[in-house]
């Protein structure tokens, strides 16, 4: 009996091993380590880091970042780049208040839905022209970009739309309390978010498509996959996540300015690369992704709480997109 | 309208390059149909135009009466292709390729909203694999790392997975193996049977005439012939095929295309025999070892064998030498004393002086007889036991009996001995004594010489040479020292078997200058002898 056990003893150590390999190898690892780093290094930097309002904050702030994070992941997975994010949010933003206004007076569900329909309606232009036309991501979408800001300027005449509706500002500004503990409602939109979109990617036939679809364009061709449905929907996809990330953020600073968002799609693109997704396609994860905006949120943080001017922010994130580009060249020239 | 699919007019350029001009066909339900065409003709463009690929600038297409628009997606209509050149996701494995575009799954309505069952595509991909004999046995291998024919095995499986009404074929023979082909024309048999349509498209007349019912061939882009299978043959087909019916242009295609295959085929069948036979030699060559070692065990037995017959050879000419030393000693120490004895008292009895001259004369001659007995009785001893060797040693033994001989035979013998000789173990001195009288022997008693000469020195590294050659007749060419029994030389068989014993060699041949060299070679000195 003795020896048995022994070896049974062995063999779950041995799979415990190889389960801790595997953790180490993956990319999502070197993100959480990286961002366990961060967090402890501003921790003893600054007394304000550790705070619960503090962390709440982060958390709040974070978590549009993450949700369009998810959508220009799986854009950049397909092997392309979605520069209108930023301007999507805004209008998303500035629809749904726009839809709530005293002049108009729909109902908060009524305008989210417009807002979110926004989203989809700039994205599908954004799939349909890149997967019909073929024409270069970048290009397209800087076009959109520039139109559906330019829209947003012209709705409002380049005022914000303030005085949101207290039932709408739950959506950002809520905590919903697990016992002693308040969980902020948009950290709350992100995980659920995360997870659907987890699944989309991950298990489903869907994400297998996405995943090949950058390399493997002519197999699925061959396969009978309509390739430029499958573009098209991850471009629409990432709209709506942009649409929704922008109303989570208004609803968060009461207030759908044309002007806001401005220079997300860098933050996007920061958090899906830092978070592994490869800018070369077919790689990446939402874990990765959800890891990737997080450090990207707490070094935007940390450089307020260290007293580093607003300006500073942007040469972080730039820095940081190009040291992950540099390191993936390196790795791959290994 | 019962066909299948009925294509009208079709036309296709590539740049300013006509493709395909005005074709026009029709595909029955069940329905075998083969495209043949030089290369270039048009064939995978065709086969590209009906899957729904590729546009074609001008034409109708109609499948099951419906008109289908390009581009459009065949295998949602139930066309299922195979292709030339197989592209696959190189990032999946064997089944996700296998069903890609039919996961099977447990879905939340749409196509790509379902979760695949891993192990359900699993398990059916082995079984169409199986199926088609390939050999894959890992399902979830990534494809990046399989051979092109492995992944044409693949893409023919993923037209298995689907229930369809078209397949089409379009020149697998390139990735494929001959056995594999004709797998592939087995499956287009039983596909025909299931009822589904078959367009196939080969470089090689002979599958098309193996499986179709009906040939159409392609020539520059244009369908010029169209041959009922039963109805035609090859010639005609490539005939058609290259747009000529002259016969003495023909032939040297023909002729070149079965060499073509013919080749291919003997060069797979070649290669698969190299492999059998690689196999064989490996195996041969692992019962070629275990042979090996029995040999060497074999081998080992004898060696101890051997080991034990020389240790009783060795004490049998111990024991004889001990034997006729012994005789030796009584002979002397007897015999002669007690004849020499006799002959004292003879002395005595012929001092007297009343004898009768009969009687001394008498006397005297027995006298003479017997001193001529006591020196042959000493001649004796000596041969049994040379008096010297004990005594002095192996030089002046030989040297005396040399003399001795010499004076026997009347051949002059040169002795050349190495004073440093010194002493040797008594059974190494023995032998060499008698390997010298053995030599001399046969000197006087086979070659005829006229003189002889008598070798020993110490030569390095630490061997005694000892050679005893002659001016005479020498041996045959064909002597052979293994050979000795049969042959009855019995002294030269002594001298071999002692030489073996003291672990030395012997060496038996014609000197450049005639006559016989003798030569033995034995390590000295101090061999543990047993005496």
């Amino acid at each position: 009996m003795q020896l048995p056990a022994k070896l049974n003893n062995s063999l779950s150590l041995s799979s415990i091993v190889r389960f801790w390999r595997h953790l180490v190898q993956r990319r999502e690892f070197a993100v959480l380590l990286l961002f366990l780093i961060l967090c402890t290094l501003l921790s003893l930097l600054t007394d304000t880091f550790l705070t619960f309002d503090n962390l709440s904050n982060l958390a709040r702030n974070f978590s549009w970042i993450a949700i369009i994070a998810f959508g220009q992941s799986m854009v950049i997975i397909i092997g392309g780049l979605d520069m209108s994010v930023g301007a999507t949010m805004a209008l998303a933003g500035l629809i749904t208040a726009y839809c709530m206004d005293e002049n108009i007076g729909l109902p908060v569900g009524v305008a989210v839905t417009s807002g979110l329909f926004v989203g989809v309606l700039v994205g599908w232009i954004n799939g349909f022209m890149i997967a019909r036309a073929k024409l270069p991501s970048y290009v397209v979408t800087l076009g959109t970009m520039s139109v559906v800001r330019g829209i947003a300027f012209s709705l409002t005449g380049g005022w914000p739309v303030r005085n949101l509706p207290e039932n709408f500002r739950v959506i950002g500004q809520h905590e919903i309390q697990f016992g002693s503990w308040g969980i902020p409602v948009p950290f709350l939109l992100t995980v659920m978010t995360a997870l659907v979109v987890g699944l989309l990617l991950d298990k489903m036939v869907l994400g297998r498509y996405v995943h090949t679809l950058n390399r493997g364009e002519r197999a699925l061709l061959l396969a009978g996959v309509n390739v430029n449905q499958v573009t098209t929907l991850v471009y629409t996809l990432c709209g709506l996540l942009a649409a929704f990330g922008g109303i989570v953020m208004t609803a968060r600073l009461g207030v759908a300015a044309p002007t806001a968002a401005s220079g997300y799609e860098l933050d996007s693109i920061a958090a899906a690369v830092v978070g592994g997704t490869s800018l070369y396609g077919g790689e990446g994860s939402i874990v990765g992704v959800l890891l990737g905006g997080a450090v990207l949120q707490t070094v935007r943080n940390g450089l307020v709480l260290l007293g580093f001017p607003a300006y500073g922010h942007t040469v972080a994130v730039g820095a940081m997109i190009l040291a992950v580009i540099l390191l993936n060249y390196w790795r791959r020239k290994h | 309208m019962t066909q299948l699919l009925k294509a009208i007019d079709i036309s296709k350029s590539f740049g300013t390059l006509p493709v395909i001009r005005n074709v026009s066909l029709e595909i029955s339900p069940g329905e075998v149909v083969g495209i043949a065409g030089q290369s270039g003709a048009g064939k995978s463009a065709l086969t590209m135009l009906l899957t729904g690929f590729l546009t074609p600038d001008e034409g109708k297409l109609f499948f099951e009466g419906q008109q289908l628009r390009w581009p459009f997606n065949g295998r949602a209509h139930g066309i299922e292709v195979i292709h030339q050149h197989p592209d696959l996701a190189e990032d999946l494995d064997v089944s996700s390729n296998v069903f890609l575009g039919n996961e099977i799954g447990w879905s939340l309505g749409d196509d790509w909203l379902k979760f695949p069952n891993r192990r359900r595509m699993a398990k059916e991909t082995v079984r169409i694999l199986t199926q088609l004999g390939a050999n894959l046995e890992d399902p979830h291998e990534i494809v990046a790392n399989l051979s092109s024919e492995q992944r044409q095995l693949i893409a023919i499986a993923r037209v298995m997975v689907n229930p369809s009404k078209l397949i089409i074929v379009d020149n697998p023979t390139l990735a494929l193996s001959y056995s594999y082909q004709h797998k592939l024309l087995s499956l287009i048999e039983s596909w025909q049977q299931q009822g589904i349509a078959v367009l196939i498209n080969s470089d090689n007349p002979d599958h098309l005439l193996a499986v179709t019912d009906r040939i159409i061939v392609l020539r520059n882009g244009r369908c010029d012939n169209e041959f009922q299978t039963d109805d035609t043959n090859r010639e005609e087909v490539v005939a058609a095929m290259v747009g000529t019916i002259d016969r003495q242009q023909l032939t040297p295609i023909l002729w070149a295309l079965d060499s073509y295959y013919r080749a291919r085929e003997q060069a797979e069948k070649l290669s698969q025999r190299q492999a059998m036979l690689e196999k064989g030699l490996a195996s041969g060559e692992m019962i070629n070892r275990q042979f090996i070692s029995q040999l060497a065990n074999q081998i080992d037995a004898l060696d101890q064998v051997n080991a034990a017959l020389q240790n009783a050879q060795r004490r049998l000419l111990t024991e004889l030498e001990q034997e006729r030393k012994g005789l030796a000693r009584e002979i002397h120490d007897q015999v002669i004393q007690d004849m020499l004895g006799v002959n004292y008292r003879l002395e005595e009895i012929e001092s007297y002086d009343n004898l009768a001259p009969a009687v001394r004369s008498e006397l005297s001659s027995l006298q003479d007889r017997i001193r001529t007995l006591v020196d042959d009785l000493r001649d004796i001893c000596g041969n049994l036991r040379p008096p010297t060797i004990d005594s002095l040693g192996l030089g002046p033994a030989i040297g005396s009996y040399a003399r001795d001989w010499t004076r026997r035979s009347g051949i002059p013998v040169t002795l050349d001995l190495d004073p440093e000789l010194g002493r040797l173990p008594e059974a190494i001195e023995l032998s060499i004594f008698r390997i010298v009288q053995e030599g001399l022997n046969n000197v006087h008693k086979h070659s005829g010489a006229s003189e002889s000469r008598v070798e020993l020195r110490r030569t390095l590294p630490r061997t005694l040479m000892l050679s005893v050659s002659d001016n005479g007749q020498g041996v045959d060419g064909d002597f052979d020292l293994t050979m000795l029994p049969e042959s009855g030389h019995y002294g030269l068989l002594g001298i071999s078997e002692r030489v073996v014993l003291l672990g030395g060699r012997l060496k038996l041949q014609n000197n450049e200058d005639g006559g016989l060299l003798l030569q033995v070679e034995i390590p000295h000195p101090r061999l543990e002898m047993p005496t």
